[in-house]
C-alpha cells in the first residue's frame, strides 16, 4: 500500500489549477495526474474533486467544454482562463511563501 | 452538439458517469472481475448524490428550490379551486382598482408632454385671486416675450372650436392657435411637410399655414401625403395644409386633441391684438440652458411691474390699486396647460386612498383564508419539520404559494384596470369629450409589479409564519390553537376597522351627492331641453334680435313645447356674470362689493325654467332697445337693496344705464348646486346690443316626457330662422347639471361601490371565522348543552364574539376615519368629515352586516344535537 497525505485544505484549488493549466483535461484525467505527479502520495477524492472544479467554474477561473475523451466517449473538460491563469500564479507565490514560513519553523523547532 | 441543449443536471450526470466508468475500465485493464471492478468503482467513488449535492450547492440552489416552491404552489393551489377562484377574483378587484386609479393619476399629474426636454418648460402667467393660473392678452405677450433673458423662447395658445369648409362640405374641429414660436419652443419636428414658423404670424394677404395633427391626417386623410397642399376655409379666410405634427404629439391641453393648428394672429380681430385687457392666451415659454423656474419668476416681476403701471393709469383713480394689485408667475409647464390636474388631482388621490383600503382589506382577506389553510396543513408542516426542514424553507413555500395568487391576481387586475379605467374616463367625460389615454405605460406596470409584490408580502408573511412558529414549539401546542385564533380574529377586526373607514368614505361623499341633488335650486331643471348656435357670420344688430326671436318662437310653436325662452349665462353651468351696479336710493359701504349676479334672457325664462315671480312681470315684445330699460331681480337683491319696500319702479345703474325694476322673482342658483344664492339682475336680450345669437343657450319646456325627442327637428328649425345658422350643443338641462357635479357623482358612485365590496368582503371574512371557530368548538357548546345551557343561549354565546369584534372592529376604524376624512374637506357639501350622525349610520350599516354574517354560525352552533357533540373527535 502506498502511503497517502490528507490535502492541505486550500490546496486542492491550486493543484487542479496547476493541472489544467497543462491542457484541456477532464475530471478523471485531473485525479490520475495528481496521483501520478505526485507518485500516489495524494489522492484526491471525488467527493471533493467535483465540486472544486464545479466552484472554480462558477469563479471564472475554469472554463468548461464537452469534448470527445480518448475512449471515445463524451467528456467535460476543464480548462484556464485568463483570470484563472492570474489565480494561478498567484496562489504559486502565496504556497511558496507558505512552504518557506513552514520549513523554517520546523527546522528551527529541531 | 447535442448535449450543450442538456439541462446541468444532466450534464452533471454525464460527468460523474464518465468518472465511475473509468474507474472501472482501469480495474479491469488491471485484470479485475467486471462484476468486482464495479464493486470497487462503486466503494471508491463513494456517495455519488452527495457529491451532486455538493456540486449543486456550488451552483447556488435558491432559483432551483424556487422553482420547485412555486410548482407545488400552483398543484396545491389547484387542488383547491374554490379558494383559488375567490382569493384571485379579490385580488384582481383590489390590484385593478388600484392599477385603474393610478392609471389616472399618471395621466393627469404624472405624465409629461412628448416634446423635447418637456422639464424645460414653463407658464409664463398672471395669477387669478383664487391662486390659479390665468391667460395673458397679446399685448402682454408680446411685451413679455422681449422682456424676459432665461426663456429662450415664447409662444401663446388659444383653443378654439372653428367650423370649417373643406371640399364644400362644413365640419367643426379642434383647433390650436398659436404664435409662430410654438413648435420651436416645444423642439418638436414635422412628421410631413412643415410646422408653423414665425414667419407665418405675419398677417398677408396670401393663404396663411395651417398644420393638422397626426390623429386628424389618418381620420381624414387616411395619411396620404397629399393632405399636405390642401386648402379649407374658416369664414373668409382661406388656409393651406403645409405639415402634420408628430404621432405622439396631441397638443399641449391635456384631455383635447387639436385637429388642426392655425396661425393664432390670422384669428384674432384688430381689436384682440391690439386690446391689453383682452386676456384669453396661455404662454409658454422654453427656459435657457441653466437657468431655473426661480431665476425666470423673479425676472418677470419687474416688468410685470411696469405693465400694471402703465395699466393702471387708463383706469380710474378708484380702480387703481385693484390693477396694481394683479399678480404674475413662471410655472412649471412640463405636462403643459394641464387644468386638469387642477380639477382632479385632490379627488384622484382621495380614490387613491380608498382603493389603497380596499386592497389591504383584501390582502387580510386573504391573509385569513391562508391561514385556515395553514391549518389544515398543519399535520403535513409539522412532518417536514421534523424532517429537518428549516423554517425559512417552509416560510418560503407560502410565500410562493401567496406569490402565485399575487401574480394571477395581478394579471386579472390588469385587464381589469384597462376596462375600469377607461370606464372612468368615460364618468369624467360625461358625455362631452376628454381625450385621456390610460394605456398602461412602465409607470402603471411598475406600480401594478409593485403592489402585487406587496400584496403577496402582505397576505403570505403572517399565516406562513404563524404555521411555522406553531409547529416549532410543540410544547406550546395549546397555546397555539388559542394563537390562531387570536391572529384569525384580529384580522376580522382589522377588516371591519377597514370596512368602517370606507363605509364613513361612502356614507359622506354619497350623502354630498344627495344634498347637492336635493339643494333648493330655485328652478326646475326636469323637462328642459337645451341648445346653442354657430352662425357662419357676423350678423347687424337689428338682424340678430330678428334671428334670436325667430328660433325662441319656432322652438314654442313645437308640438308639446309648453314653453321656451334663452339665456346669456346657463344657471348651475359654472358660468358666472357679474357687474358693478348702482342703486338709487343705496349707498354701498366702503368695504361692501358693488358686484352682483347679471344674465341677460329673453322673454318668458322664468315660466320656462319653472322659477316663480313674486311680483311685477317678466319681459315681452313691449321691451324692445328703444323703450324704457327695465331690469328683473330676484329676492335677495330686493332685500337687500330694497328691504321692506317695493323694488318695483326703482331704478339700477350698470355701466351708465339705468333700468326700472319691473319684477321680482324667486332666488335660484346661478354658478353651481353647491354656491349660494347671488343677488342678480336680469335685463331683456333685445335691450342688449353686440351680442350674437351665438351667445345665447336656448331653452325649451316640455309639457310632458322626454325633452330629447326635440332634439331631431332642431337642426332645420334654426336653419329655417336663418341659413347662415347651425346647431351645436344640444342637451337636457338635467344632463348639464349632471355635468356640473361630475365629480361628485364619480367620488359616490367609486365611494359607495367600495364601501359596499369592504362590507361584503369584511363579512365574508368574519363569517369564514366564525364557522371555522364553532367547528372547532362543538365539543364545548355540546358540553355547555348538556349542562343546560338554552339554545338561545349559544346563539348568544357566539354573537357576542361578533358583537367584541364589532365594537372593536368599528371604534378602530371610526378613529381612524376621523383622522382620515378632513382631507376630503372641501370637496363634501352639506355633511361634515366629524358629523356623529355619519359615523353613527355607519356603525350600524356595520353592524347590520356584520349580524347577518355571524348568524348562520350562530344558528348552526345552536342547533349542535350535544349527544352527537360529545362523540365528537
Amino acid at each position: 500500500m502506498e502511503q497517502k497525505s490528507d490535502l492541505l485544505q486550500g490546496t486542492l484549488d491550486v493543484l487542479i489549477l496547476k493541472i489544467v493549466d497543462l491542457g484541456p483535461i477532464h475530471g478523471y484525467g485531473i485525479a490520475q495526474r495528481i496521483r501520478q505527479i505526485s507518485k500516489k502520495v495524494l489522492q484526491v477524492q471525488q467527493g471533493s474533486l467535483y465540486p472544486a472544479l464545479h466552484r472554480l467554474e462558477k469563479r471564472g477561473w475554469l472554463r468548461a467544454e464537452w469534448g470527445e475523451a480518448e475512449t471515445g466517449r463524451e467528456a467535460k473538460f476543464y480548462s484556464l482562463t485568463k483570470v484563472g491563469r492570474k489565480q494561478l500564479e498567484a496562489e504559486r507565490a502565496n504556497w511558496d511563501r507558505l512552504s518557506e514560513a513552514v520549513t523554517m519553523i520546523l527546522r528551527t523547532a529541531e | 452538439m447535442w448535449f450543450r441543449k442538456r439541462g446541468p443536471e444532466a450534464q452533471l450526470n454525464a460527468e460523474l458517469r464518465y468518472h465511475f466508468e473509468r474507474l472501472i475500465r482501469e480495474s479491469i485493464e488491471s485484470g479485475m472481475e467486471p462484476e468486482e471492478a464495479r464493486r470497487r468503482a462503486q466503494l471508491e467513488f463513494g456517495g455519488i448524490e452527495q457529491i451532486k449535492e455538493e456540486c449543486r450547492d456550488v451552483h447556488g440552489r435558491w432559483l432551483d428550490d424556487f422553482g420547485k416552491d412555486l410548482h407545488y404552489a400552483v398543484r396545491t393551489l389547484r387542488r383547491s379551486p374554490g379558494f383559488l377562484v375567490v382569493s384571485v377574483l379579490s385580488l384582481a378587484l383590489g390590484i385593478g382598482a388600484n392599477t385603474a386609479i393610478f392609471s389616472l393619476i399618471n395621466a393627469v399629474m404624472l405624465r409629461p408632454l412628448p416634446v423635447k426636454e418637456p422639464g424645460r418648460l414653463v407658464q409664463i402667467s398672471r395669477i387669478m385671486p383664487n391662486g390659479q393660473p390665468g391667460v395673458v392678452s397679446y399685448p402682454l405677450f408680446q411685451y413679455l416675450r422681449v422682456n424676459l433673458q432665461s426663456i429662450s423662447a415664447a409662444s401663446a395658445e388659444w383653443a378654439a372650436e372653428p367650423a370649417i369648409l373643406m371640399d364644400g362640405a362644413e365640419e367643426v374641429i379642434s383647433a390650436e392657435l398659436v404664435s409662430g414660436d410654438q413648435y420651436s419652443v416645444l423642439g418638436i419636428e414635422a412628421t410631413a411637410g412643415r410646422l408653423l414658423e414665425p414667419a407665418d404670424d405675419v398677417v398677408s394677404p396670401g393663404s396663411p399655414a395651417a398644420v393638422i395633427s397626426y390623429g386628424y391626417w389618418q381620420r381624414r386623410f387616411g395619411l396620404d401625403p397629399a393632405a399636405i397642399g390642401k386648402t379649407f376655409s374658416i369664414r373668409n379666410n382661406v388656409f393651406t395644409i403645409v405639415g402634420v405634427t408628430p404621432q405622439r404629439y396631441h397638443g399641449t391641453r391635456l384631455g383635447r386633441y387639436p385637429d388642426i393648428t392655425l396661425p393664432l394672429t390670422m384669428m384674432l380681430s384688430d381689436g384682440q391684438r391690439r386690446e391689453s385687457t383682452f386676456n384669453m392666451l396661455s404662454m409658454m415659454g422654453r427656459l435657457k440652458p441653466g437657468g431655473t423656474i426661480g431665476q425666470a419668476n423673479a425676472e418677470l416681476q419687474a416688468p410685470w411691474r411696469s405693465f400694471l403701471e402703465v395699466e393702471a393709469v387708463k383706469v380710474s383713480e378708484k380702480d387703481r390699486p385693484g390693477i396694481l394689485s394683479q399678480r404674475a408667475a413662471v410655472l412649471s409647464a412640463y405636462d403643459g396647460f394641464n387644468s386638469l390636474r387642477r380639477s382632479y388631482s385632490k379627488p384622484l388621490l382621495v380614490l387613491m386612498g380608498i382603493v389603497a383600503l380596499v386592497l389591504l382589506l383584501a390582502c387580510a382577506n386573504l391573509s385569513g383564508l391562508l391561514l385556515a389553510r395553514a391549518e389544515s396543513r398543519q399535520r403535513e408542516i409539522s412532518i417536514r419539520l421534523a424532517m429537518g426542514a428549516r423554517a425559512g424553507r417552509l416560510m418560503r413555500q407560502f410565500l410562493a404559494e401567496s406569490l402565485v395568487l399575487a401574480i394571477l391576481g395581478g394579471s386579472a387586475g390588469l385587464l381589469l384596470a384597462f376596462w375600469l379605467s377607461s370606464a372612468l374616463v368615460g364618468m369624467l367625460a360625461n358625455g362631452s369629450t376628454l381625450l385621456l389615454s390610460t394605456a398602461p405605460d412602465w409607470r402603471v406596470l411598475a406600480f401594478t409589479g409593485a403592489i402585487s409584490l406587496l400584496v403577496c408580502l402582505l397576505a403570505g408573511v403572517a399565516p406562513g409564519w404563524h404555521a411555522v412558529q406553531a409547529n416549532i414549539n410543540p410544547s406550546l401546542k395549546e397555546v397555539r390553537s388559542g394563537g390562531r385564533r387570536h391572529l384569525g380574529k384580529a384580522l376580522v377586526v382589522a377588516q371591519l376597522s377597514i370596512s368602517m373607514v370606507l363605509v364613513v368614505a361612502a356614507t359622506l361623499f354619497v350623502g354630498t351627492l344627495v344634498k347637492l341633488y336635493s339643494v333648493d335650486r330655485g328652478l326646475r331643471t326636469d323637462g328642459v331641453l337645451t341648445f346653442s348656435v354657430r352662425s357662419r357670420e357676423r350678423y347687424p344688430q337689428t338682424r340678430c334680435w330678428a334671428v334670436q326671436s325667430a328660433i325662441v318662437d319656432r322652438m314654442a310653436a313645437l308640438p308639446g313645447v309648453a314653453s321656451a325662452s334663452a339665456v346669456q349665462v346657463v344657471p348651475i353651468s359654472g358660468g358666472l356674470w357679474t357687474r358693478a351696479i348702482e342703486v338709487e336710493g343705496y349707498t354701498f359701504r366702503s368695504d361692501e362689493s358693488e358686484a352682483v349676479g347679471f344674465n341677460v334672457i329673453a322673454p318668458k325664462y322664468f315660466a320656462t325654467l319653472g322659477t316663480p315671480l313674486l311680483s311685477g312681470r317678466e319681459f315681452d315684445s313691449r321691451d324692445t332697445n328703444t323703450a324704457r330699460k327695465v331690469a328683473i331681480v330676484n329676492e335677495s337683491f330686493a332685500r337687500h337693496f330694497f328691504g321692506a319696500q317695493s323694488p318695483l319702479g326703482r331704478r339700477v345703474t350698470s355701466l351708465k344705464v339705468a333700468y326700472e325694476v319691473v319684477g321680482v322673482v324667486k332666488d335660484a342658483k346661478y354658478q353651481s348646486l353647491r354656491s349660494g344664492v347671488l343677488k342678480t339682475m336680469y335685463i331683456p336680450w333685445t335691450q342688449r346690443e353686440g351680442e350674437q345669437p351665438s351667445s345665447y343657450s336656448f331653452l325649451a319646456r316640455v309639457a310632458a316626457g322626454n325633452p330629447m325627442r326635440l332634439a331631431a327637428g332642431l337642426e332645420k328649425l334654426v336653419r329655417d330662422a336663418d341659413p347662415g345658422l347651425r346647431l351645436r350643443g344640444t342637451q337636457t338641462y338635467s344632463t348639464l347639471v349632471d355635468q356640473s357635479i361630475v365629480t361628485e357623482r364619480v367620488m359616490a358612485t367609486l365611494g359607495g361601490f367600495f364601501g359596499l365590496l369592504a362590507l361584503l368582503v369584511a363579512c365574508l371574512g368574519m363569517f369564514g371565522v366564525l364557522a371555522f371557530q364553532v367547528s372547532r368548538r362543538i365539543n364545548e357548546i355540546g358540553l355547555r348543552m348538556a349542562l343546560g345551557a338554552s339554545r338561545s343561549g349559544i346563539v348568544v354565546l357566539i354573537l357576542r364574539e361578533v358583537a367584541a369584534m364589532l365594537a372593536l372592529g368599528s371604534g378602530i376604524g371610526a378613529a381612524a376615519a376621523l383622522a382620515l376624512t378632513g382631507l376630503a374637506g372641501k370637496m363634501l357639501f352639506g355633511v361634515t368629515p366629524t358629523q356623529p350622525t355619519v359615523f353613527i349610520l355607519s356603525a350600524l350599516v356595520l353592524a347590520v352586516a356584520a349580524l347577518a354574517a355571524g348568524w348562520l354560525p350562530a344558528r348552526r352552533a345552536s342547533r349542535v344535537d350535544p349527544i352527537v357533540a360529545l362523540r365528537h373527535e
